[in-house]
């Protein structure tokens, strides 16, 4: 008898991607397996307690999946899913303003009004959510479709509720550029931009503006306006995906790695674990697809033999840019809580701790001076690629908002001491770093000690004695913790414009298809919209899968009113 | 206008109000294997936890962050071979890998010389034989005996509903493993073994295998826990991809049956109407209403604090009021190590071995220990048993070649000078003991560490008062038909449609697969379900030959 098994589809790794797709697969009645390396499923959307009664996120925290049809497909809030609302709204703490190292400067009317024009704010109801589905969950147009103003999903909102914003550049602009249309204040653009630079789609980037602006919109303005999160952090909401899939029939093994993609006449037949697998090394058969929801390099420079790939794709994949910096993540767990110095008084005044007893320093970016400012730190991180030379007053770093009125918060029932909002710092993709790929493990005291002087031009509260412990994490250990976070990144492979889109990461893979029959990518790295977990990549797969015959989802299935389908496919669209 | 009116909320949430026929109280081993049965069972069941994930005592969590995973609470399997659940569930296969190392419990002493209790009795047979030949005779010959007890009685009669003492002594009378048990049954675990065994430390050794999990070894009348925990303590398995893994499939079993499962869900209120008990009240708000509610929490939380005296009459009161924790609860050290520790002694099978026990020379050493962590203190004389994980899993460490291992020792729930202070002082006495048993144990070989102290128990579940492991001290008058009290150790209370099913009910705590089936078996009857399993053949045959 063979100890192999056989299911529909396979899917490779159990972080947000590979889970939604298996929910929406399973649903569609199909058999599926998902194979998660890990111990635990959630790949960069989990939650540790490193110490009893505190809980820290090592990556994902913040809620920007609101207006994803997987909600309403997968029906999660019969699964569990909750959230906690943050009882201030987004307007308030707007007015509290940004740091720079003059002080907090205001944010104008002209800022706050450009902001929320840009965000479908100022049209009816709906245009935020269409406007954030359109560019975020729509599947890239077909090859053959030359994409246009016409045909841009984003473009096609904005001629509908608000069609100033729509000028014949808006596409090619920068963020800073479309900012400097439509706001006022450099701090308050250059806090924009540095937000975007780490989420994934940089300030200076040419041709993302709008994708890159909303998806810092995305964190706020779905989220009825309130900086809110789910029950449990984006842990607990993954719980709800993942209950989705089990519940429709989803086979899950974890301490699964995949070892090998079966690929015989140029088609997918299944996989191989490794043989340390909890289940041994065996095949894993695969009827209609693999889906590899880990990264790109994984899938094709190690579980794919190289005869079935062609050398000039295989240089494309090792050309695919990551060149967007990892993010540095510092938590603290100090004595007196960590606050804003006398400088930042409003900012400290308009914390708010509704969970904990003390207002700990939350939600800013620092020092928010101007573009140039801007441009030294990512010409650190990005050009020379090193360990830091800036001094530390000019590093600029994210400190996430606060999640003080959510009972789950790490700060919510620790007994003693308190525990820092997480802050975030771009350095270099380990592998590019020009110390060697070790050099932040080799340096971490130092980097810890240099943040931490950083973080003290705004902060009090950051010296030895009042420190207990501090977590942190360099790239490689972010990779190391989870081999689909290629260079620790969050979202893997840079949104350019030249890997976005229909191009992301490369045109050859921008469908989900590849080049070899049957198999499908679903990872932040190999698709759009890329990072984030918000049930996007697999919602746009699902339009191919369809196409490709392989999924034939019920009445439940929408699919998104900008999709092109492919000539001579079945189209995603229901008869 | 508001923000809400501008964007609309976009999506639907889990509802604050809804209908289940039962919800339970607590993810832990019980309460997941309760809504197992159940769900299966066709009933509409919701399972509530407090914490981020489920598994209460089954947890695989990366406390040393970044990179390494441990196994902070269960790591010992001790029932896998005679839980119903797993083959209930088919849980040995590909869904759930047990590992059974047959190098099972090593201690080394200070001059280098080791025992070895193995899986396979020549073996340690052999090992014992390096310190007496009689020892090594009388072990083979009492294990045979004991073996059948355990399999013959203690083991299915987890899983079979108490009797009162005096059923249970006349039950025995009628066999003769039956009497050899009765007996026992009076003895105190130190007896036992000083009655069979004559080398101090082979004495020392079973002593601590038969006692770790909380037996007084003075204590008579719970003789019958040597042949078991000794038996079990030979066979203990490993959960390959963690404890946790366990937990998850039986999640899934649940999901896959149509019941719930809320994390983050802190049960603040047993719903009380008419004194039944008609469903819980989350901490967030949320209700959720029931035609039965199960509870795996201690007593006191579920009568004291969910349910509330006044839905209590006297008597039944003062006997939760009488419930007492566990003597003693663990600290325990976690350590990420370049290598795995390698211990300096005679045999090098030590090193494979599943638990490691060092710091005791002899049975007064350890008494004087267990004397001294019941008085709330911890001398220089205490030792305790340590595990390497990585050995028999490689998934817990995600840097290559790295090792993960722990260090635990009895420890006081209040001691002296508090645990915020002694915590520190006790890692480095225990690393400068553990490089003394394993010298490459040094600062330069260990990457992290971290401490668990009793009070890091309860802090992670308020339900382990005071650390206890078991939610409530194994003595006889919290065992069998007491445990926890006459009233509710059938898993059914005084309170119509209150049942309660965790460690502090019969058959108690650890990873028993007890009192969570029992519970799933009363509840099923009470509401006239059809049971879908079948009582296993060592179940019948007891039932058979004991109850009939
Ligand atoms: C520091 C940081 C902060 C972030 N903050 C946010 C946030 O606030 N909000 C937000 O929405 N997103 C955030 N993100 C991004 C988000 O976490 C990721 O975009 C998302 O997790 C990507 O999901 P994925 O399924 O594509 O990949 P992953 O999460 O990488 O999952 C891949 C899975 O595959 C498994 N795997 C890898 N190799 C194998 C193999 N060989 N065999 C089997 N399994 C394998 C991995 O273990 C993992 O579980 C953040 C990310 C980082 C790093
Ligand atoms: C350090 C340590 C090591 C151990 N090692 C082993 C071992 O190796 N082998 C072994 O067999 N046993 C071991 N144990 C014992 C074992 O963990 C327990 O006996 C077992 O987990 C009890 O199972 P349970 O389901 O009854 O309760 P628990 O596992 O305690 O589960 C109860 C659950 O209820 C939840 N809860 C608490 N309050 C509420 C509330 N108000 N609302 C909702 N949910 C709530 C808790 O979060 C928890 O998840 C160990 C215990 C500890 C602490």
């Amino acid at each position: 008898m063979s100890r192999d098994e056989r299911y529909d589809v396979v899917i490779i790794g159990g972080g947000p991607n590979g889970m939604t797709t298996a929910a929406y697969l399973s649903k569609c009645g199909l058999s599926v397996c998902v194979l998660e390396e890990r111990v635990e499923c959630g790949g960069a959307c989990e939650t540790v307690e490193p110490i009893p009664g505190v809980r820290i996120y090592p990556h994902a925290m913040l809620m920007y999946a609101s207006p994803a049809p997987g909600f309403e497909q997968l029906e999660l809030h019969k699964y569990g899913f909750r959230m906690v609302w943050n009882p201030e709204d987004m307007m308030r703490s707007l007015t509290a303003g940004n740091t720079t190292t003059q002080g907090v400067t205001r944010i104008t009317e002209k800022d706050a009004m450009g902001f929320a024009k840009l965000g479908g704010l100022l049209g009816q109801p709906p245009f935020t959510r269409e406007l954030m589905r359109a560019t975020f969950w729509c599947p890239p147009h077909p090859p053959e479709v030359e994409v246009t103003d016409e045909n841009t999903p984003y473009m096609q909102v904005y001629k509908k509720y608000q069609p100033d914003v729509c000028t014949p550049e808006l596409r090619d602009w920068t963020m800073f550029e479309l900012m400097d249309e439509f706001c006022e204040s450099e701090p308050f653009k250059v806090t924009m931009a540095f937000a975007a630079w780490a989420s994934g789609a940089a300030g200076h980037w040419e041709g993302v503006a709008i994708p890159a602006l909303l998806s810092v919109q995305l964190l706020i303005l779905p989220n009825t306006g309130k900086l809110s999160i789910p029950r449990g952090g984006l842990h607990g909401y993954f719980h709800a995906i993942h209950r989705c899939a089990v519940a429709h029939g989803a086979v899950v093994r974890t301490a699964c790695p995949v070892e090998e993609i079966i690929v015989q006449d140029g088609r997918a037949m299944g996989v191989r674990l490794r043989e340390t697998a909890a289940i041994g090394g065996r095949k894993i058969w695969a009827n209609k697809a693999v889906i590899a929801a880990v990264d790109y390099k994984q899938t094709f420079l190690k579980m794919i033999g190289r005869e079935h790939l062609d050398p000039s794709f295989i240089q494309k994949v090792k050309d695919i840019s990551l060149k967007n910096g990892t993010l540095y993540v510092s938590t603290y767990h100090t004595r007196k809580p960590i606050q804003w110095n006398k400088k930042f008084k409003a900012m400290q005044e308009s914390e708010t701790g509704v969970a904990g007893p003390a207002k700990v320093a939350s939600g800013g970016v620092y020092p928010s001076d101007s573009r140039e400012l801007y441009y030294e730190n990512v010409a650190d991180c990005d050009a020379r690629k090193s360990l830091p030379t800036l001094p530390p007053e000019k590093l600029m770093w994210f400190l996430t908002p606060s999640q003080a009125f959510n009972p789950t918060d790490c700060q919510g029932r620790y007994r003693e001491g308190y525990i820092s909002a997480a802050f975030e710092v771009n350095v270099p993709v380990p592998e590019y770093q020009i110390e060697g790929i070790d050099a932040q493990d080799k340096e971490k005291a130092k980097l810890d000690a240099y943040m931490r002087k950083a973080f003290s031009q705004a902060l009090d509260g950051l010296e030895d004695e009042n420190i207990i412990h501090l977590w942190s994490a360099t790239g490689r250990e972010v990779e190391f913790r989870n081999t689909g976070l290629i260079g620790g990144t969050w979202c893997g492979s840079r949104h350019c414009r030249d890997q976005s889109w229909t191009r992301r990461p490369m045109p050859e893979l921008a469908r989900y298809r590849t080049p070899i029959e049957g198999l499908y990518t679903c990872h932040q790295t190999t698709g759009h919209p890329g990072g984030l977990c918000l049930m996007a990549i697999p919602y746009n797969l699902m339009h191919i899968l369809i196409e490709d015959s392989i999924a034939e989802p019920g009445k439940w299935w929408y699919p998104s009113p900008y999709y092109i389908p492919q000539k001579e496919k079945v189209s995603a669209i229901p008869r | 206008m508001t923000t809400d009116d501008i964007f609309g909320h976009m999506f639907q949430e889990f509802p604050e109000n809804s209908e289940w026929d039962v919800v339970i109280i607590g993810a832990g081993p019980n309460g997941l294997m309760a809504a197992a049965y159940l769900a299966k069972a066709g009933l509409k069941v919701a399972l509530v936890e407090r914490r981020y994930e489920i598994g209460g005592g089954l947890a695989t969590e990366e406390i040393l962050y970044p990179c390494y995973s441990s196994n902070p609470h269960v790591i010992y399997h001790m029932m896998v071979d005679y839980m119903p659940v797993i083959k209930d569930f088919n849980l040995d296969g590909p869904s759930l890998l047990w590992i059974k190392p047959n190098a099972q419990t090593a201690m080394v002493f200070e001059d280098g010389k080791s025992l070895l209790l193995t899986q396979m009795i020549e073996d340690t047979k052999d090992s014992i034989s390096k310190f007496s030949f009689k020892d090594a005779v009388n072990f083979g010959k009492v294990m045979r005996s004991w073996r059948r007890i355990v399999d013959e009685i203690v083991a299915p009669a987890t899983y079979v509903p108490t009797m009162t003492p005096i059923e249970m002594s006349m039950a025995l009378q009628k066999t003769k493993v039956g009497q050899e048990m009765l007996e026992l049954i009076e003895q105190s675990p130190l007896d036992i073994i000083n009655n069979t065994f004559e080398n101090d430390r082979v004495r020392a050794l079973m002593l601590y295998a038969s006692c770790m999990w909380g037996l007084d070894p003075r204590e008579t009348g719970i003789g019958f826990f040597v042949p078991l925990l000794l038996d079990r303590g030979m066979n203990k398995c490993y959960c390959y991809g963690g404890s946790h893994k366990f937990a998850s499939a039986m999640g899934r079993e649940i999901i896959k049956a149509g019941g719930l499962i809320l994390e983050h869900a802190e049960v603040s209120k047993i719903i009380m109407q008419n004194r039944r008990a008609v469903g819980v009240e989350l901490a967030e708000g949320r209700t959720l209403r029931s035609k039965v509610v199960m509870s795996t929490l201690d007593p006191h939380t579920t009568f004291l604090d969910l349910v509330g005296a006044q839905h209590m009459d006297k008597d039944f009161k003062a006997l939760i009021d009488g419930w007492k924790y566990d003597k003693w609860s663990f600290y325990t050290l976690h350590v990420a190590s370049e290598e795995p520790p390698r211990y300096k002694c005679d045999d090098p099978w030590i090193n494979d071995a599943f638990m490691t026990i060092f710091g005791i020379e002899s049975t007064e050493q350890l008494l004087a220990h267990w004397d001294n962590v019941v008085a709330g203190k911890i001398g220089a004389n205490f030792g305790g048993h340590a595990t390497c994980e990585t050995l028999h899993d490689p998934h817990l460490s995600d840097k290559p070649s790295k090792h993960i291992s722990f260090f635990q020792m009895h420890a006081p729930y209040e001691i002296q000078g508090g645990w915020e202070k002694k915590a520190k002082e006790m890692e480095e006495a225990v690393l400068a003991k553990w490089q003394k048993a394993a010298p490459n144990m040094k600062r330069e070989n260990i990457i992290m560490t971290v401490h668990e102290t009793p009070v890091d128990i309860e802090t992670r579940f308020p339900n382990m008062r005071r650390g206890g492991i078991k939610h409530g001290d194994y003595k006889p008058i919290q065992l069998g038909s007491f445990r926890p009290n006459q009233e509710c150790s059938s898993t059914k209370t005084p309170i119509e449609g209150l049942y309660v099913c965790g460690a502090s009910t019969y058959p108690g705590g650890l990873v028993l697969g007890g009192p969570g089936y029992l519970g799933a078996n009363k509840v099923a009857e009470d509401l006239g379900v059809k049971k879908w399993w079948k009582t296993t053949p060592e179940m019948d045959r007891y039932i058979k030959t004991y109850l009939t």
